[in-house]
């Protein structure tokens, strides 16, 4: 009887154990649903003038009822995610109850976890809430979203994840003892800064990323989509006589608009990156690095050491011209290929030249590999010369080819021979920078792969951390000898091409027998 | 009470004295793989050419598909066989002491060597062409995402299932301590 009893006790004990989030949290999950709809479908809406298509048969105050519509199911299907969600906190994991049609219950060991996010989006900011997000290594998404929880709660729960037990608590005795105690106690929580950003240093960041490609993208689509209804409405305003009337040559407005629309673009791209990073600072706590940073969603991202699996140090075509390298932290990861919006990957951004040393900060014995006096990287053993030489006869053979089809089908011109014989050239240009972009280099058990086009990206792993290794030929490579090797690390693969077979052979010999010999757990 | 300290060595390793995976004599794939590949080949285009070959003489259907896609089919069907065959022979597999070595390819030919610490789970598989020649695959996950994974083929179903166990307990067991990995591990093998 009295086991009954104490049973149907702790079973309500659990009940009531069980957490409801914030109702500001309902503001976050419906702007979330909203930028998922809109990102999952913004390209079936681009794609083959669907976008068009639908702005033409319906008008504005249909677009805005179906708006309204769509607006008023995203409204109430999160109402009844959030109503329905539930979390608990366990000694070693965290539950999670969620799902509108189908209720799902999840449990995650905080042993598992390998980043600790806690966000603040502005408007959680007057009622301190905060969102709390844990990454595990088999999640394609964040495993556990905590939106609209107390900040109190989330820092005690990112305390228990990390395993900050050994912080010593405050101490109630003394006054002077008590300030210094907790002095300890917040030097240990706040740990030895290794980089700050300044706005400059981000301005640049945001111009070097990639994101400038994706404003462009989307704009090329709004006004590919829409050029015809922007040049009746051109049209109609009479900008198109003011143009011709003040400009001679049309050519020269347009090549001046297009220049002012990229030059607002980066600037666009620059301020973004601002308002993503503001105030980005870096600290060491010992066995964990944390990010923090962001203007209107403020994010404080923690990493335990040992769950870095390997380190990306890149700088895209701009970012070589700026001198402006970020760095990516690599971590176990089940998605191969990151798209943007999918998970957020933890970076250090707007470096110098400088700032790479930080690398071996980052992750202590990883150092990198020589640079001579103009920046460039000398300490990397190139791949085969046949990489270049294959590419190089398959272009021509293709060119001349092609030539030779245009002049038998539609004539001989000068124009006609010189202007795909400049197009080859630039490729052959092309595969000659590809080539001598790649590079590799191998210390200590630690093996650093360099590759790029315009821009260029540094990849440095520990061999032990290596899945598998693969050896791959074509007929050709086996003809002379060579290989491409496949490096499968827990955040994905990682290629050498055109090794010598020995050079290939040996490298993956090295990673087996570290992965084969190496202490550590499976991931 | 002192714990007594094991004496710690870290000599350096030199790459070439490791072992290497090229030494190891990989097993080939069983003769019934052939013949599973050859009938599963033939039924795929064998419907349609003789779909294409009859279809004039069907009565009360009109339907009627042109000799040109039916030879196009014949010669794709002629090459895979070919394929298969060149496949079937340079297809292999061992298993070493700490890791599983699989080759398969043709063209491009692949190596992959798969160190037993690194494998999460393993799986065999068999579709009912599969079981009816006495086949079974074996599917080693790991970490690292989908391409990541390691299927094995051309493995009778026995010799599936001793593998399967093999890499079950070496999983078990890593935690003992790793030795030179040089020699290659043989099973007892029914093939038919």
């Amino acid at each position: 009887m009295t086991d009954q009893t104490e049973s149907l006790k702790s079973e309500s004990a659990e009940v009531t154990d069980w957490e409801r989030l914030a109702p500001m949290a309902l503001v976050f999950m419906l702007l979330a649903t909203i930028q998922k709809f809109v990102r999952e479908n913004l390209f079936l809406f681009a794609g083959a003038g669907f976008g068009v298509a639908v702005f033409d048969f319906l008008d504005a105050w249909k677009l805005a009822l179906l708006a309204f519509a769509l607006f008023l199911i995203g409204l109430v299907s999160t109402m009844i995610y959030h109503r329905r969600f539930r979390f608990r906190i366990e000694d070693d994991a965290v539950r999670v109850r969620r799902g509108l049609l189908e209720k799902k219950e999840l449990r995650v060991r905080f042993a598992r976890v390998q980043s600790v996010q806690i966000g603040q989006p502005f408007y959680f900011k007057p009622f301190d809430l905060v969102r709390f997000t844990l990454e595990t290594p088999g999640g394609q998404q964040s495993e556990v979203e905590l939106p609209g929880i107390p900040k109190a709660l989330a820092e005690s729960m990112r305390d228990r994840i990390i395993g900050l037990q050994d912080v010593p608590p405050p101490v109630k005795e003394h006054h002077d003892d008590q300030i210094e105690q907790e002095d300890q106690r917040q030097n240990h929580l706040i740990g030895s800064s290794l980089y700050s950003a300044s706005a400059w240093q981000l301005f640049r960041h945001g111009l070097s990323s990639n994101q400038i490609w994706l404003l462009a993208g989307v704009a090329a689509w709004f006004f590919g989509s829409f050029s015809e209804r922007i040049g009746d409405w051109a049209s109609d305003q009479g900008w198109f006589n003011w143009v011709t009337s003040h400009f001679d040559q049309l050519w020269l407005f347009a090549g001046g608009a297009v220049l002012a629309g990229l030059a607002f673009l980066l600037a666009l791209s620059g301020l973004l990156a601002i308002v993503r990073f503001y105030g980005f600072r870096l600290s060491d706590r010992g066995d964990r690095l944390v990010g923090v940073g962001g203007l209107l969603d403020q994010r404080e991202q923690t990493v335990k050491r040992e769950k870095i699996t390997g380190l990306t140090v890149k700088q895209s075509a701009l970012g070589r011209l700026l001198r402006c390298w970020q760095i990516v932290i690599r971590q176990t990861s089940s998605i191969e290929v990151d798209m943007p919006g999918q998970k957020k990957s933890f970076i250090v951004p707007g470096l110098y030249d400088r700032d790479r040393a930080l690398v071996s900060d980052l992750v202590p014995n990883w150092t990198f590999p020589g640079q001579d006096d103009n920046g460039d990287d000398n300490g990397y053993q190139a791949i085969h010369h046949r990489f270049r030489r294959v590419f190089w006869k398959r272009s021509c053979a293709v060119a001349i080819a092609l030539i030779g089809l245009w002049v038998w089908r539609i004539g001989s011109g000068l124009l006609e021979v010189l202007l795909p014989l400049t197009v080859l050239l630039v490729i052959l240009a092309g595969i000659h920078i590809r080539w001598r972009q790649w590079g590799w280099s191998i210390r200590d058990h630690q093996l650093w792969v360099r590759q790029g086009f315009l821009g260029r990206s540094h990849d440095v792993f520990d061999l032990d951390r290596v899945q598998q290794a693969q050896i791959r030929q074509s007929r050709y490579q086996r003809r002379h000898e060579l290989a491409n090797l496949v490096l499968v690390l827990p955040q994905g693969p990682v290629t050498v091409p055109y090794l010598s077979l020995d050079d290939a052979a040996n490298l993956a010999n090295q990673a087996i027998y570290a992965a084969e010999t190496s202490s550590m757990h499976r991931v | 009470m002192n714990e007594p300290v094991e004496t710690f060595s870290n000599q350096p390793v030199a790459p070439m004295s490791l072992p290497d995976y090229r030494d190891a004599k990989l097993n080939p794939v069983v003769p019934a793989y052939l013949r599973h590949k050859i009938a599963t080949t033939i039924a795929f285009w064998g419907v349609f050419i003789v779909l294409s070959l009859v279809s004039p003489y069907l009565p009360f259907i009109d339907f009627n598909l042109s000799k040109y896609p039916a030879a196009i089919a014949a010669v794709i069907m002629l090459s895979s066989l070919l394929f298969a065959r060149w496949d079937a022979h340079r297809r292999g597999w061992a298993l070493r002491e700490h890791d599983l070595i699989y080759q398969s390819g043709v063209i491009f030919r692949k190596q992959v060597i798969l160190p037993f610490a690194r494998i999460q789970h393993v799986e065999t598989l068999s579709g009912p062409i599969e079981r009816h020649f006495d086949l079974m695959r074996v599917k080693c996950f790991t970490a690292g995402g989908v391409s990541a994974d390691l299927v094995v083929e051309g493995l009778a179903t026995e010799t599936a299932g001793q593998v399967r166990r093999y890499l079950l307990e070496q999983i078990r067991d890593d935690e003992s301590e790793p030795s030179s990995g040089q020699s290659t591990v043989t099973l007892d093998e029914d093939d038919d």
